[in-house]
């Protein structure tokens, strides 16, 4: 380039260097060709440096796309898991289930005999990925299990890990990982497991002969409750209050703390078919239970009413499992189907009428395994979860979008345990042949997808798709709604109702003051103009706000009429100037001067809509024009698009104004020349001959001023209630994406899904601006050389 | 002519539309510049005070901000009732600094001399009458006018004192605990890189023990310094009309008080005096009550310390970047690409560059910074979160193809003839370059820069996310590396934003709000204004020069 640029650059330089030789040579005065040479050089350093210099500046500014996109880009990168190679661990039996701790140091293993703990070795040390796993020694004495054999095991919840006995016994082990960092904070971290029993507790119902079939648990607050299915459609429901773990004061610390107590109730869900998997709900309200005939019952513990019944397959429902917070159910059965569901919602404004009956419903399907579902793990993270049938086919789910992220095997003969890492990092199963399969698991940003970015997604707790932007939460198990869908909308309504304001103000307003007034009014409405252009947005945000929302909402119906009465006044005015005899007119007002007649006319307009409005709110909206909206079912807002429109155009007019002026007056003098020597009219010569030629300019006008609004933020962030909405209401408000991006980056994690999403929008908004200028930018060039042309 | 058109053909009631159009456009942003005018300076005139006696006995005493009608939806067609907004103040004794009272309940309005208007450092104002100074137990004088004379002489005499105090705290204590600091980050440095014991240990060790010890002795003399102001000013009030109305004492040391005036007492001479007083204070002091009382000056010096350090960085590089694509590239099909991409970059919103700036700046230079250069500091960033560097920067990315467009327009307007004269005579292309383009372009460059200034000084969506902060604790300037570049810092224009809209007391900030935003405006106004100004004398010189030649 740089070398394309010295050959072939500026053809008077190469000139001007011959020429120069030749005189020097014929030069009376010394000749220090030293200096010369110096002179020579330094010319050609600054060269290079002024054309690397000016090129990096430009690759800087270009570059701002492509580090937006950069940060962007992983949101669409699809989850990978790399295997781990599978270790065997001498087990004789089959696993029940796998765990982790939460820095994949050390995993757990549990079969008919008890559990046993292996420590885990990446190859870049513990802790770096799963890895090889070694026995610890003595990790599996600690059960007490009196000749008893662990039939199932339930995920580990918080420390508890439940087991059911093949006695009818619910033993509830803690499993503790013990983190030391030996060598100080910066060395080495170690994690070592704890296991401590009580005496595993008798099940009114179940024993030897009785055993329990299937069994969920919920530990929230400290509160336990654990439901185990005992035939006969009955249902045992143990509750275990803590009132105040006295944690560390060392009286009576050890096995049942004071102020702890059992009951035990039992249930009976009214149904024939044996059940076969439980699970429940958040705060432990709901009671999930499979049949054999592929019936998902729902019952109610707080009320202990039955709460809805759903058929979802033609086979026996295998597995059951609640999606982290608990409102999201996931349903595996034995025809490899793969479902969520939820209890169904009703609409807010239902309230009033009698309760409906509770209801549950599918949301979702994912892909079907070929065989039954033999295990499923939900994330302690977010919604995604696996499945796996028992040929050792895992599949990854994310739940909010319905999606499986991916496929893999797992060697590890009929699988029966399957988990993810407490940090949702990686991926444990095991099944008979007594060898742990791990894969190390890449599932950043799952929530994000084209579908749920920009199209309606089924959110839990939702009774429908919706689109929704709700980034953040109080609680952890919130599941966060990305849609960009409100904010484009808001973004464009507030483009949309700036424009109406800004565009013909600016565009009359132009037409005037090129084709009408005087040249040396021009001279200083002009440079007004631009000066308006650089008023802070904060400033016009600021004044929408606090001081223009509650004066448009005193006067409402006022400045809707000034649509209409303001065009009135100016007409009634010029026919009453026009009585005034000719002399009188133009000494008065010369041509090019009718502004400063204009301007208290429209003062007198705005006065008159303002009035004439008062009236119309008592006439015609009984006093209170917001009391006859609500009476219609319309809200107002007092921060609203309305105002927005207002203080946003404000922003947009001289952006309006100063191009399209441009482009009016630099229409060539003679084609005006030429329509009044043909005897039109000054009026009918701008609006035949002028505007025609300038509309490009005056579409180019209008594409900036849209690609200014779209960007605006201060002023949307200020003047509006920043509520994500879907609707087109003058009277309420939105949330733009650029106001949502300044809010909210600063609280986004660091590359957390939700600081990507930022980023995502910050790059529409480039993309949206920067394709819009173009274009505008592109017609204007065409314009100039047609100009020229002319 | 004999026959008139018709009045259709003419048009005219068409032109006037569009004239209407101009003058709507024209009288909307006079109306918002006179409203920020009028409200913005009004906020530091001295108003009177008027007592309202009540028909239920109560009274209060304040200053009327308001009236309006009431909104009456039974009777709309009736002639409307009015009430008036007071500024009470003393919101430490009646909770509210503004109440409505209606006009139908006001017995009689009264303009009591002696009323007082305190400002004071908690608690916004302080409305009422004196009613005894103390020193300790020892009463030094009276209510009334000998007993003002008397406070105002203490108040004197206090802000002597309070002047030695804030040179010791700000000054002193300020240099020795920038001292202990650097000296503790010396140690932590030492203790990194593998160095716990040995000479430099001990210096540094050595170094924060002799400082500790001036720390210890400078606080001793504050606290004698402190318990000199003895003197305490009991004062009475009237107001809380709304619950029944009672008058209630407030003894408040002098420290507290900043300023004691008789508003209904003075002429027209000393409001003006008091007025520029208060302007001066405005602009440079620091905030008090989250803002809401005191000055703007940490944000004025924010805002212009930002704007000066984005010039230096945005001047040569835009220069550079316009001397390249006028004077040195080919000009061709990618020339005339890259100009439409810069010309476009000035149409992209701001907001964006503020994420490249999070992006890029802070959790990618950033970062790399810190980790290069002070990984001793562990978990606490340098520059690896939100400053005045950053914001900068970000500014000057995005302002950068101002400078770029306007000087290319300079370059455009320049003769070929200067340079064909200056390269016949011998001259290489830099030295042409250097001493005759350069000179003859240098006011373009300026007005590019004013205009990038201009920009710069407004923009606040993208500070909000690089830097910019409600309260910063301290100037973003230190003597040491890094002088203060990494910190956050003020602006007026977020400190608008914030005043508005997150403030805990909007009512009695809206007035301090207007007064920065007309800060704000001037300043813009006027950088706008430079602009246009040198633009126009350039156009004339060029087009003299043009018809010369």
């Amino acid at each position: 380039m740089a070398n394309e640029v010295q050959t072939g650059g500026t053809p008077d330089l190469s000139n001007a260097r011959v020429g120069r030789s030749s005189v020097l040579r014929t030069c009376p005065l010394p000749f220090d060709r030293e200096r010369h040479r110096r002179r020579l050089g330094f010319d050609r350093f600054a060269r290079i440096f002024v054309i690397a210099g000016g090129l990096l500046v430009i690759f800087c500014i270009l570059a701002i796309l492509f580090v937006i996109a950069a940060k962007a880009w992983p949101l669409f990168q699809d989850a990978t898991v790399t295997p781990v190679p599978a270790t065997a661990v001498n087990l004789s039996e089959p696993v029940l289930a796998v765990g982790s701790d939460e820095h994949r140091q050390i995993a757990y293993v549990v079969n008919a005999k008890g559990v046993a703990c292996y420590a885990l070795s990446g190859p870049g040390g513990p802790g770096s990925s799963l890895g090889t796993a070694q026995p610890i020694a003595d990790s599996g004495k600690l059960l007490p299990l009196n000749g008893a054999r662990v039939v199932a095991a339930l995920p580990i919840s918080g420390k508890t890990l439940p087991l059911v006995l093949s006695d009818g016994r619910l033993a509830l082990p803690e499993l503790k990982f013990i983190v030391t960092f030996p060598e100080g904070a910066d060395g080495p971290r170690r994690v070592e497991p704890r296991l401590s029993c009580e005496p595993p507790l008798a099940i009114h119902g179940a024993g030897p002969g009785n055993p329990i079939r299937a069994a969920a648990l919920h530990i929230e607050d400290g509160d336990l409750v654990a439901c185990l299915a005992i035939g006969g459609g009955k249902v045992v429901v143990l509750h275990r209050q803590e009132e105040h773990e006295s944690t560390g004061l060392g009286l009576g610390g050890l096995g049942a703390e004071e102020g702890e107590e059992d009951t035990q109730t039992t249930v009976a869900l009214k149904t024939d078919e044996p059940l076969t998997a439980l699970a429940l709900s958040e705060s432990s309200r709901y009671l999930f239970a499979g049949t054999e005939a592929g019936r998902v019952l729902a019952y109610d513990l707080e009320k202990n009413v039955p709460a809805g019944d759903h058929v979802i397959a033609h086979g026996p429902i295998t597995r059951l499992a609640a999606l982290i917070g608990g409102r999201t159910l996931v349903a595996g059965d034995a025809r490899g189907g793969v479902h969520t569901l939820q209890m169904a919602r009703r609409e807010r404004n239902e309230h009033d009428i009698a309760e409906p009956p509770s209801r549950l419903e599918v949301m979702h399907a994912f892909d079907a395994h070929d065989g039954p579902v033999a295990a499923i793990a939900a994330s302690l993270r977010n919604k995604t979860f696996a499945t796996s049938d028992a040929q050792g086919n895992v599949f990854l789910h994310y739940g909010t979008t319905a999606r499986t992220l991916l496929r893999t095997r797992a060697e590890v003969g009929t699988l029966s345990a399957l988990a993810l890492t407490p940090k949702s990092d990686g991926l444990l199963a095991a099944g008979t042949d007594a060898r742990l399969a791990a894969w190390d698991m890449n599932n950043d940003h799952p929530e994000a997808t084209l579908g749920s970015l920009f199209g309606k997604v089924w959110y839990e707790s939702y009774a429908e798709p919706k689109f929704i932007w709700q980034s953040t939460s109080a609680t952890q198990d919130f599941e966060p709604k990305f849609s960009l869908t409100p904010l484009i909308v808001g973004t464009l309504k507030g483009t949309f109702y700036a424009l109406i304001f800004a565009v013909p103000l600016g565009l009359l307003g132009a037409l005037y003051a090129s084709q009408f007034m005087h040249p040396r009014l021009r001279q200083w409405v002009k440079p007004t103009v631009e000066i308006m252009a650089a008023l802070p947005s904060v400033v016009l945000g600021f004044l929408a706000g606090l001081w223009l929302a509650p004066v448009v909402e005193g006067i409402a119906p006022g400045v809707f009429s000034m649509i209409l009465v303001l065009p009135m006044t100016i007409f009634l005015s010029l026919l009453a100037w026009e009585r005034v005899p000719s002399k009188w007119r133009h000494r008065l007002v010369p041509h090019g001067y009718e502004v400063f007649l204009l301007c208290p006319v429209v003062l007198a307009g705005v006065a008159l809509a303002i009035f004439g409005g008062g009236y119309l709110n008592s006439w015609f909206f009984g006093g209170d024009y917001r009391t006859w909206m609500n009476k219609h079912e319309m809200t107002y807002d007092q921060r609203n698009s309305l105002v927005v429109g207002i203080a946003m155009g404000v922003a947009v007019i001289p952006i309006i104004f100063t191009i399209a002026e441009d482009s009016l007056s630099n229409v060539p003098k003679h084609l005006t020349a030429g329509a009044l020597a043909l005897g039109s009219t000054p009026w009918q010569a701008a609006i035949r001959v002028v505007l025609p030629t300038a509309s490009p300019g005056i579409f180019s006008a209008i594409m900036i001023g849209f690609g200014r609004a779209v960007g605006e933020t201060m002023i949307v962030l200020m003047a509006t209630g920043n509520t994500a909405l879907m609707d087109w209401n003058i009277f309420t408000g939105f949330r733009a994406l650029s106001a949502n991006i300044a809010t909210e980056l600063p609280e986004a994690a660091v590359n957390s899904t939700h600081y990507r999403i930022l980023f995502l929008s910050a790059l529409l908004l480039f993309g949206l601006t920067f394709v819009v200028n173009t274009a505008a930018e592109v017609v204007r060039l065409r314009l100039r050389k047609r100009y020229a042309l002319l | 002519m004999s026959r008139k058109p018709n009045i259709l053909r003419r048009g005219t009631p068409f032109i006037w539309l569009t004239g209407g159009a101009l003058a709507m456009s024209l009288l909307l942003v006079a109306g918002m510049l006179l409203l920020i005018l009028w409200k913005g300076l009004g906020f530091f005139w001295q108003k009177d005070l008027t007592l309202l006696r009540l028909n239920n006995g109560s009274a209060v005493l304040g200053e009327i901000v308001e009236r309006e009608a009431i909104p009456d939806l039974d009777s709309p067609g009736a002639p409307p009732k009015m009430r008036v907004k007071v500024k009470q103040g003393n919101r430490d004794l009646y909770g509210a600094d503004f109440v409505w009272v209606r006009e139908d309940e006001i017995a009689e309005r009264e303009r009591p001399e002696d009323a007082l208007a305190v400002e004071r450092l908690g608690w916004g104002d302080f409305f009422g009458y004196l009613k005894e100074i103390r020193d300790g137990d020892k009463v030094l004088a009276g209510g009334g006018a000998e007993g003002l004379a008397k406070l105002q002489e203490l108040l004197s005499a206090d802000y002597e004192l309070r002047a030695r105090i804030a040179k010791v705290e700000k000054n002193q204590i300020g240099a020795i605990n920038d001292a202990i600091h650097g000296a503790e980050l010396e140690l932590k440095k030492l203790a990194y890189y593998g160095t716990t014991m040995g000479p430099e240990v001990d210096a540094q060790k050595a170094l924060l023990a002799e400082h500790q010890k001036t720390y210890d002795e400078l606080v001793l003399d504050l606290t004698a310094l402190r318990r000199k102001q003895t003197v305490s000013v009991t004062l009475t009030a009237e107001g809380g009309a709304m619950s029944g109305g009672q008058q209630k004492e407030k003894t408040l040391p002098i420290s507290e008080l900043v300023e004691v005036l008789q508003p209904n007492r003075m002429g027209l001479g000393a409001k003006a005096a008091h007025y520029a007083s208060q302007l001066w204070s405005f602009v440079s002091t620091d905030p008090r009550e989250s803002n809401t009382e005191g000055g703007v000056f940490p944000a004025i010096f924010g805002t212009v310390l930002m704007v000066l350090i984005m010039s230096i960085f945005v001047t040569p590089f835009g220069v550079l970047a316009a001397f390249y694509l006028r004077e040195y590239a080919k000009q061709g099909r990618w020339v005339s690409v890259v100009r439409i991409a810069v010309n476009n970059l000035a149409g992209v919103p701001s907001i964006v560059f503020g994420v490249f700036g999070v992006g890029f700046f802070i959790h990618f230079v950033g970062a790399g910074i810190d980790n290069a250069f002070f990984p001793y500091m562990g978990n606490t960033p340098v520059f690896h979160s939100g400053g005045i560097l950053w914001a900068s920067l970000t500014l000057a990315l995005m302002t950068v193809p101002v400078v770029i467009v306007a000087t290319e327009e300079g370059l455009a307007a320049i003769p070929k003839s200067m340079r064909e004269g200056s390269l016949a005579l011998g001259a290489t292309k830099f030295e042409t370059t250097w001493s005759i383009v350069l000179p003859a372009v240098m006011p373009s460059i300026l007005t590019g820069l004013i205009l990038a200034m201009a920009r710069a000084a407004g923009e606040v969506a993208p500070l909000m996310i690089t830097g910019v902060v409600k309260i910063a604790p301290a100037l973003p300037v230190s003597a040491s590396f890094p002088f203060g570049l990494e910190r956050q810092f003020m602006h007026l224009g977020f400190h608008i934003f914030d005043l508005g809209f997150q403030s805990p007391n909007v009512d009695a900030a809206r007035p301090m709000v207007y007064a920065t935003t007309l800060l704000l405006i001037v300043l813009v106004l006027v950088l706008n204004i430079g602009a246009i100004w040198i633009r126009n004398r350039l156009r004339q010189k060029y087009s003299a020069a043009t018809a010369a030649i």
